[in-house]
């Protein structure tokens, strides 16, 4: 994976000059990650390979809508991605009003701001998720990606249905209370 | 403007995680643009999927798939023709509201109205605004799902507290409540629920039949 700082300037370079090389090395660091996640929210192999592929796309169209101080690189790349995959799993559920469905407009869903810069809240992050328990890290991780029923996440970790909930509930809880704290 | 009231840490999270349906994630999008801390909570966990995300172990992609995608970066990217309304009769909408078709005010019951709100990727989201007259009663309801709503103008109050502009009630299937708009001012407000409602009493029925929810 590039640097924070090199992933920036390669979305620039995409931006404003439509650099085709700086897209293939957003690609390789992006893609394969991108598949795994999709995957692993319950995609075969060929429609995550689908939805890596429009994700990319509206990476080099919205390329010149990226601003640096708003998020880091990765940030915006996760977003794109999670608003092409609602929009791509309510679709494959739906299949009747498919042909009259529009995109969701991602501008709308762009809530990260200058609060405080996108780096360095990832920094501010990184030390937040390190002071969690390894249980209230793996809880985290299992609710971020993989979209499975709770009931499933109860399984895998052996817990009542009640327990999860609340474990990612406070787990949470906890996050939130490690980055006010590092601020 | 104070926010008291906001949508729970679990809808929060299935927003930034993308598993909130579309009727509810626009409630919650215009919820955000008048919420900082919601905005700055939702912006941290974008943050951490992000991170999370660079932190997948990679799988590759079919050797095609980048010169495939190549290939399609100079094909002209056709604009999504989306309706930009930014008012309904005077009120003046929020953003995450343009892209959607809304229907004139209809009346359904003495100093009521609402509106349907369409979404175009999402046309069978169950979304509506309520135009309510100051000091009316809306009419007793239970939901199978989640329903939230979004205050846009006045105020309302329900058994759970009072409700002004900027915030949002959630209200799961266990709760059957009867907001009240407060005596001074016309409430509007943005609602989706998930699953169905269920009215109480013979008024609340017909206000079902007529909006369709």
């Amino acid at each position: 994976m590039p640097t924070a700082e090199a992933l920036v300037e390669l979305v620039e370079a995409v931006a404003c000059r439509r650099d085709k090389q700086a897209f293939a090395i957003l690609y390789r660091s992006y893609a394969p990650r991108l598949k795994t996640w999709l995957m692993r929210r319950g995609l075969g192999e060929g429609p995550a390979e689908d939805l890596v592929q429009e994700t990319m796309v509206a990476v080099w169209r919205k390329a010149s809508y990226y601003r640096p101080e708003r998020a880091g690189v990765t940030t915006w790349i996760f977003r794109i991605a999670r608003n092409h995959s609602i929009d791509y799993l309510r679709r494959a559920s739906n299949a009747p009003s498919s042909n009259e469905s529009q995109e969701e407009p991602i501008e709308t869903m762009a809530t990260g701001e200058a609060f405080v810069m996108g780096v360095e809240r990832e920094h501010l992050m990184r030390l937040a998720l390190e002071k969690l328990s390894p249980e209230q890290s793996r809880t985290i991780r299992l609710s971020f990606f993989e979209d499975k029923p709770h009931r499933e996440i109860a399984e895998e970790l052996g817990l009542p249905l009640g327990t999860v909930k609340s474990r990612i509930r406070m787990a949470l809880t906890r996050l939130r209370l490690l980055l006010q704290d590092e601020q | 403007m104070t926010i008291s009231h906001h949508p729970g840490d679990e809808t929060l999270h299935k927003f930034a995680v993308g598993l909130l349906t579309p009727g509810l994630r626009i409630v919650v999008a215009v919820h955000l643009e008048g919420c900082v801390r919601c905005r700055h909570w939702i912006g941290d966990l974008e943050i951490l999927g992000g991170m999370l995300l660079a932190e997948m172990p990679p799988t590759p992609m079919a050797p095609d798939a980048l010169a495939r995608i190549l290939a399609r970066l100079d094909e002209k990217d056709h604009p999504v023709g989306l309706a930009r309304q930014r008012s309904l009769e005077g009120l003046a909408l929020p953003k995450a509201l343009e892209a959607c078709a809304i229907s004139p005010w209809r009346w359904f019951g003495p100093g009521m109205h609402w509106s349907r709100v369409r979404l175009p990727w999402a046309p069978d989201a169950n979304v509506v605004l309520f135009r309510i007259g100051a000091s009316r009663r809306m009419p007793v309801h239970r939901h199978t799902g989640l329903e939230l709503t979004q205050v846009l103008t006045g105020s309302f109050s329900d058994q759970f507290g009072e409700f002004k502009a900027g915030d949002l009630e959630e209200a799961d299937g266990q709760i059957e409540h009867q907001p009240v708009v407060d005596s001074v001012r016309t409430c509007i407000c943005l609602a989706a629920v998930e699953g169905r409602i269920h009215p109480r009493g013979a008024i609340a029925t017909v206000v079902q039949r007529v909006i369709g929810l």
